[in-house]
Formats: structure tokens, C-alpha cells, sequence
């Protein structure tokens, strides 16, 4: 018979758990205590009506039903959950995972297959946390010969840099991005350049054949796709006079400049293609040619850091192209028109007798309004709407519009072949780069004829 | 904070670049000077033009350290490069160096820069891009000229007779 644990006795399993109990505690009397302490020291509080938050005032209002909502509203304005939770990266990576169990199952669909089936019980709708689990349970193995520092920071690099592209996509009205830039776009650009120098310093740094190819491979892919990308946004500035991502959003708000820039947005969509390393323009990874790539020699949570990088690129430039193409949030409100009292003064409750006794918050406002004595006029007809409902509306018509475009990026993989590395540089360098300035030139024509533009007609 | 952050971003270009001149390695070479042009880029956002930080950081650390790496790549540095060790030519580089920083920083020392103090605004890119399209076309043009034509010139010269057209 075979056991799994042969010298199993109860007493050393009771013993290793009061051993650990001991020292965990130990550790944190002496260590860990001292350790929040110093932290709350130094971490600046807010203010909440009118009360510096403390920690016991935090415990003890965590209990309070009339302080919560402060609580949360203060929490959700602070920066830090803007840079970790909603525009920031939670938000993205959250869209990522559902990209990537979205993907797999659509191109089995296509391609008749079932696709992950059996992780959960409704469509394999686990695999994606199983594949988490086994990508951090993994061995991370490093060539022998491979250049360990830089071998080890390619992956987060990556992911930092995707990061920062993430944080300058504005996802709402009033200000919901986590760096409002003056010159984003420019940001952007600048961002976007940092992709090819991880990938070629990390396919270098795997000292391997086939990570150097890829590399090699990306790096002309990225940088001749670089200029066109560039070229191709620039009509739709022309056309606004500003860099600032939120004032082109806004700029969108009667029409999306896809009706003026079709041809801007067509190369844009291509160059986006390229720089996301997706089929037909996915050479740097082409697995029946050069294993994976730049990725060969990555294993374990080192992949999934890579992999979780790139979906987030994914969704940074489809939100880009959602934001200069497409009007970004700008869409009709969902929520119902109100009557201005009811919004501003509350809904009365009267009693038997029908006389007002109290007054009450329209349910599911409050929490998301930043303050709820300021109001935000819609500028159509008398239309009151707060900024919490602003908010959700345009947060919903965002990622509407950001999931569609996902989708049309991920659609070419089922459909296309690979294409050579020669017509690929040719579309790039002639075709793209030729397209975008006929795009410029629609743009410019726009302006000077008083169409659009700074004091046009629209 | 902001002398904090000036010492910094001086410390991050200063050290990258001395970096950059003494690494044995190229790659880490090449590496260290991006520091030096992010640097620069840093001391851009100090001096309130974003928009001339951006382009730093998309054209230097994107474009030009790229090519950079790419060529350090595709060299094999034992065969070309071999490394003397003269300690004179170093203190004599170094000696030249301080020389040049005190003449320079003589001069602008001495051109009163010290006395200008101003709580103007910055300047803002839009002007900058305003003035660029009225006044000064004529350079803006000349200068869009010669660089199309060297690009021209280029292609040209690439352009390979022997090669097959590429067919699709």
C-alpha cells in the first residue's frame, strides 16, 4: 500500500502548526505592529466631513451605516485607487482576463473546435484561473548563459510599461484617468517607444537563436509601424488644436471624427495590428516558424507577466483608437431624466396625513458623486444629470466601445495567414506611411476650407 | 522638493553617462545612455515644457537608443574593439573635461543669467507651433525641404539594382 505521507503522526502535524502559530505571531507583535504604525504615521488621512480620518475612526465608521458612504466616496477620490483600481490597472487587467477567455473561445468557434470546456462547469469559464494558478505554480527556469538582470527585469518592464500606457487612457467624464496630461498623445508616443527596446533587450538577454530572431524581427515590425501609427493620429489633433486626450474626447461630442478620418482610422487600426504582435503582422511570435518568439525562454509567472502586459497593451490602444475615433464615453445617458428638485433636494416622504416628513437621497446617486451639493448641468434642453450618473453612463458606453474594437482585433486571428516579412515592411513604409498623410491632407483641407477645426462650421 | 528632485534627475544623467562612457559591456552601455537621454528628458518637465520632454523621450530613448542597440547587437565587439589600457589618456580626457565645463560655465556664469528672474508663465507649445506656422514658415519649410530631399537621397542610394522586385 502507498501512502503519501509515510511518516505522517498527528502529534508533529499539531506541533508544526503551533510552531508556525508562534512565530507568526512573535513576528508580528514585534514586527509587523510597529510596522503599521510607523506607516499610519506617515500616510496622510483624509478629511471626512469635516473629521480627520483616523484609524480607530475608520474601524469604528467601518460599523457605522451613516459614515460608510463617506468612507467609500473618500476612498474611490483618493489616487490611489484611481492608479490601482478603476482607470488604472485593475480595470484594465480585469478587461484583459476577459480578452484573453473571450479570445480562446471565439477562435474555436470559429475555427469549429469546442475550446476550454471542462474547468468550471458553463464553458470552461475557470480555465483562465486555472492557467493562473499553473503559470504561478510553475518553475521559473533562466538560461544558463542568459543575462540574468536583464533577463529578470524584461517582464516587468513590460508590464510597467503597459502600465503607464493604461494610465493615461481616460475612461469618464470629469477627469477619470489617472495622469490628465496636457500632452498625452505625445505621452503616449513616448510610451509606446519603450516597446521595442524591452523586446530587443530581452530577446538579446535570453542568448538564444530563436528570441533573437523574434526580437529582431519586432524591433523592424515596431519601428517601421512606429511612424505611420504617429502620422495617422495626427489629422484628428489638427483638427481639435490640442494633445489633451479628455479635450478630444470631448471635442466628440455631436459626431466621432471616424466620419472625417475613416482613412486615419483604417491605418491606425492596421498599424495597431502591428504593434500588438497580432495575426497577420505576429511574426516576432510566429510559433510554426520560430518556436514563440521573444517569449521562447520565458517560463512560469515570468510568461504570465508577459502575457498579462501584452493584454494590456491590447486594451490600451484599443481604448486609444476608441478615444480619438469613436467619441470615447460620449453617448446618450442611460439614466432617466429627472426633475431638478428631485435630484437636488431629495425625494419627500410624506405621511398619512400627506404632509413631508422627511426627505431622502435618489437611491444609488450619492455614492459616486465626489460632492453632493455640486451638480453637473447636461447642456441638452433642461436635462439635470450629477456626475455619478454621468460617470456610470459613460463608463458604460466606454467599455462597449472598447470591447467591440477588441473584438475586431482579435477577429483577424481566426481569419488570416502570416504574412512575409517583405510585404510587411512594403505596406509599412509605403503604403501605411502614404495613407496617413493622405489622411493629413483631408484633415488639413477640413480646416482650411471652414468645415471643421478651430472656428469651423461644425 | 524640487532641489531634491533637480539632484536626482542630475545624479540619474551625470552617473548614467559616466556609466555609459566606462561599462565593459555595450548593451549595458547603450542602456546607461538612454538614462542619460531620460535624464535630459526629466530636466525638460522640470523647466516646464512637457511637450519638449515627450519628444525627448519618443525620438532619443525611442528611436535613436534603438538603433543604437540594434547595431551594438549585430556587432561582435571582440573582433573590433580591443581595449587599451592607457591611465594618461584617461586623466588627460578628464583634465579636458573639467576644462570645458569651467570655460563654459565661466561664460555662462558671466552672461547674467543670474539676474533674470521671471514669474511669467511658461511658454505654452500652441504659440510655439503658432509662430512656427506664421512667422518662421519660410524656415520650416527650407528645413522640411532638405530633410526630404536626404531622405530621398538615401533611397536612392539604398536602392539595389540586383535585388528581385518583391513580388506579391
Amino acid at each position: 500500500m502507498s501512502v503519501i505521507a509515510p511518516k505522517f503522526r498527528l502529534g508533529y502535524f499539531l506541533k508544526g502548526i503551533f510552531d508556525n502559530a508562534f512565530w507568526i505571531l512573535t513576528i508580528v507583535t514585534l514586527a509587523g505592529i510597529p510596522a503599521i504604525q510607523i506607516v499610519l504615521f506617515y500616510l496622510e488621512l483624509p478629511v471626512i466631513d469635516g473629521e480627520l480620518l483616523t484609524a480607530f475612526l475608520a474601524f469604528t465608521w467601518l460599523f457605522n451605516p451613516t459614515m460608510q458612504i463617506p468612507l467609500i466616496k473618500a476612498l474611490i477620490y483618493s489616487d490611489l485607487f484611481r492608479i490601482v483600481a478603476f482607470p488604472g490597472f485593475g480595470f484594465a487587467a480585469l478587461i484583459a482576463a476577459g480578452t484573453i477567455f473571450v479570445e480562446r473561445k471565439m477562435l474555436a468557434k470559429l475555427q469549429l473546435r469546442v475550446g476550454p470546456f471542462y474547468c468550471g462547469k458553463v464553458e470552461g469559464i475557470l480555465q483562465l484561473a486555472g492557467d493562473g494558478l499553473k503559470l504561478i505554480s510553475k518553475e521559473i527556469i533562466i538560461p544558463a548563459k542568459a543575462d540574468k538582470p536583464l533577463f529578470w527585469a524584461a517582464p516587468v518592464l513590460f508590464v510597467g510599461t503597459a502600465a503607464a500606457f493604461v494610465a493615461l487612457i481616460p475612461v469618464a467624464p470629469g477627469g477619470w484617468v489617472v495622469a490628465d496630461l496636457d500632452v498625452g498623445l505625445l505621452a503616449v508616443f513616448a510610451v509606446i517607444g519603450f516597446f521595442p527596446i524591452i523586446t530587443i533587450l530581452s530577446a538579446w538577454s535570453a542568448n538564444s537563436k530563436f528570441p533573437f530572431i523574434g526580437g529582431i524581427r519586432a524591433l523592424h515590425q515596431m519601428v517601421s509601424f512606429e511612424i505611420p501609427l504617429i502620422l495617422s493620429l495626427l489629422g484628428v489633433v489638427i483638427l481639435t488644436g490640442t494633445l489633451n486626450l479628455s479635450e478630444i474626447v470631448e471635442s466628440q461630442s455631436s459626431f466621432p471624427w471616424i466620419i472625417f478620418m475613416p482613412i486615419g482610422a483604417i491605418v491606425f487600426f492596421t498599424t495597431m495590428l502591428a504593434e500588438l504582435e497580432r495575426i497577420p503582422f505576429d511574426l516576432p511570435e510566429a510559433e510554426s516558424e520560430i518556436v514563440a518568439g521573444w517569449l521562447t525562454e520565458f517560463s512560469g509567472m515570468m510568461y504570465g507577466l508577459v502575457q498579462l502586459g501584452s493584454y494590456l497593451k491590447l486594451y490600451a490602444f484599443a481604448a486609444l483608437f476608441v478615444i480619438i475615433f469613436l467619441g470615447g464615453w460620449t453617448g446618450p445617458v442611460f439614466w432617466p431624466p429627472l426633475e431638478t428638485e428631485l435630484i437636488t433636494e431629495g425625494i419627500p416622504i410624506p405621511n398619512y396625513a400627506g404632509d413631508p416628513i422627511l426627505t431622502v437621497n435618489t437611491p444609488g446617486l450619492p455614492l459616486l458623486d465626489k460632492d453632493p451639493n455640486e451638480w453637473v448641468l447636461q447642456e441638452q434642453g433642461e436635462l439635470v444629470y450629477t456626475s455619478g450618473q454621468l460617470l456610470v453612463s459613460g463608463v458604460i458606453w466606454f467599455v462597449l466601445k472598447t470591447v467591440g474594437v477588441i473584438f475586431f482585433i482579435l477577429l483577424p486571428r481566426g481569419v488570416f495567414p502570416r504574412i512575409r516579412l517583405d510585404m510587411l515592411l512594403h505596406i509599412g513604409w509605403y503604403k501605411l506611411i502614404g495613407l496617413s498623410f493622405v489622411n493629413i491632407f483631408i484633415a488639413l483641407g477640413l480646416v482650411y476650407a471652414g468645415v471643421i477645426g478651430p472656428g469651423g462650421i461644425l | 522638493m524640487a532641489d531634491a528632485l533637480f539632484l536626482a534627475i542630475s545624479v540619474l544623467t551625470i552617473g548614467s553617462a559616466i556609466a555609459a562612457l566606462e561599462m565593459r559591456s555595450l548593451v549595458y552601455g547603450s542602456i546607461a545612455l538612454m538614462g542619460t537621454l531620460g535624464g535630459v528628458a526629466g530636466f525638460y518637465v522640470m523647466l516646464d515644457s512637457p511637450f519638449v520632454a515627450m519628444f525627448q523621450l519618443a525620438v532619443y530613448v525611442g528611436s535613436i537608443a534603438v538603433l543604437i542597440l540594434f547595431t551594438v547587437m549585430l556587432v561582435k565587439r571582440e573582433l573590433i574593439f580591443k581595449k587599451i589600457e592607457d591611465p594618461k589618456r584617461k586623466f588627460a580626457g578628464i583634465g579636458l573635461m573639467l576644462i570645458v565645463i569651467l570655460a563654459l560655465g565661466a561664460v555662462i556664469m558671466d552672461s547674467g543669467i543670474k539676474t533674470i528672474s521671471t514669474d511669467s508663465d511658461p511658454v505654452d507649445f500652441r504659440e510655439i507651433g503658432g509662430d512656427f506656422l506664421t512667422y518662421y514658415w519660410p524656415a520650416l519649410i527650407l528645413m522640411a525641404l532638405i530633410l526630404a530631399g536626404s531622405v530621398m537621397g538615401a533611397l536612392v542610394l539604398a536602392r539595389r539594382e540586383d535585388t528581385i522586385e518583391n513580388e506579391q
